[in-house]
């Protein structure tokens, strides 16, 4: 069957519409204080089972989470990375989409931003002045 | 499943006719209530036939504003439609396979 216009619009819905490529990927996230934590690079999802035909009825996949990680070359060269190698925020933290993705909590002890504290407590620490706000 | 593998495969109807790729998934925040936000479930996915790329999303939204990037957009995206997680019969790693008599709907957000 070829779809033909004008389409029917679809079967409205009581939550709010959001599409991966336009309101989710590629944003950036915000923890409860407003600190950058990291980028949406990817999202998973609860399912379904690839190459298995879907009985009429089965439940729709839920987001699980948000996933970043080492994905500059892939998104360079095409791929990702082994799904063991990628960070996750569960999407249970997301506390609003907008602009940005906020999340409600700390991104203090997230995975997600273990780079930028190690670079602070290895790097900046040991520099002159660097263990105090600026002045 | 982790989406990125989902993005751009192509889609073909239970003929083996091919229809596009997938351009977007689209979820709806209506789920099962959470610690913060309700789940967001899987409402469907947006299928291109020309593009799998988006940009901005002008061809999904009224927008007519700045000539003439919208027009160019919509054409890149003619044909495009939504199909809702009821008429999708198989999502595999090479392609997604639709219900025979599915429906397309239109894919706009507004």
């Amino acid at each position: 069957m070829k779809p033909r216009r004008p389409l029917a619009p679809a079967p409205p819905v009581a939550g709010r519409l959001l599409d991966a490529q336009l309101h989710l990927l590629d944003r950036q996230v915000l923890d409860n204080d407003g600190v950058p934590v990291t980028t949406v690079d990817d999202l998973e999802l609860s399912g379904p089972a690839l190459d298995l035909e879907l009985a009429p009825g089965t439940p729709a996949p839920v987001l699980t989470a948000l996933l970043t990680g080492p994905v500059l070359g892939t998104r360079i060269f095409g791929g990702r990375p082994p799904s063991s190698r990628l960070i996750r925020i569960p999407w249970k933290d997301v506390s609003d989409v907008g602009v940005v993705l906020k999340l409600g909590v700390s991104g203090e002890h997230l995975d997600a931003g273990w780079v930028e504290r190690w670079i602070r407590d290895k790097i900046i620490a040991r520099i002159p002045g660097g263990r105090h706000d600026p002045r | 499943m982790i989406l990125g593998d989902l993005l751009g495969v192509d889609v073909h109807d239970d003929g083996g006719a091919r229809l596009g790729r997938v351009a977007d998934a689209r979820f709806v925040v209506d789920g099962g209530p959470g610690q913060l936000l309700a789940e967001a479930r899987l409402l469907g996915l947006v299928v291109s036939p020309h593009s799998a790329a988006s940009f901005l999303g002008y061809e999904r939204t009224g927008l007519r504003q700045p000539w003439p990037l919208p027009s160019i957009f919509r054409w890149r995206h003619r044909g495009s439609f939504l199909v809702l997680w009821e008429d999708i019969l198989m999502i595999g790693s090479s392609g997604v396979r639709l219900r025979e008599g599915f429906t397309a709907y239109s894919p706009a957000l507004d």
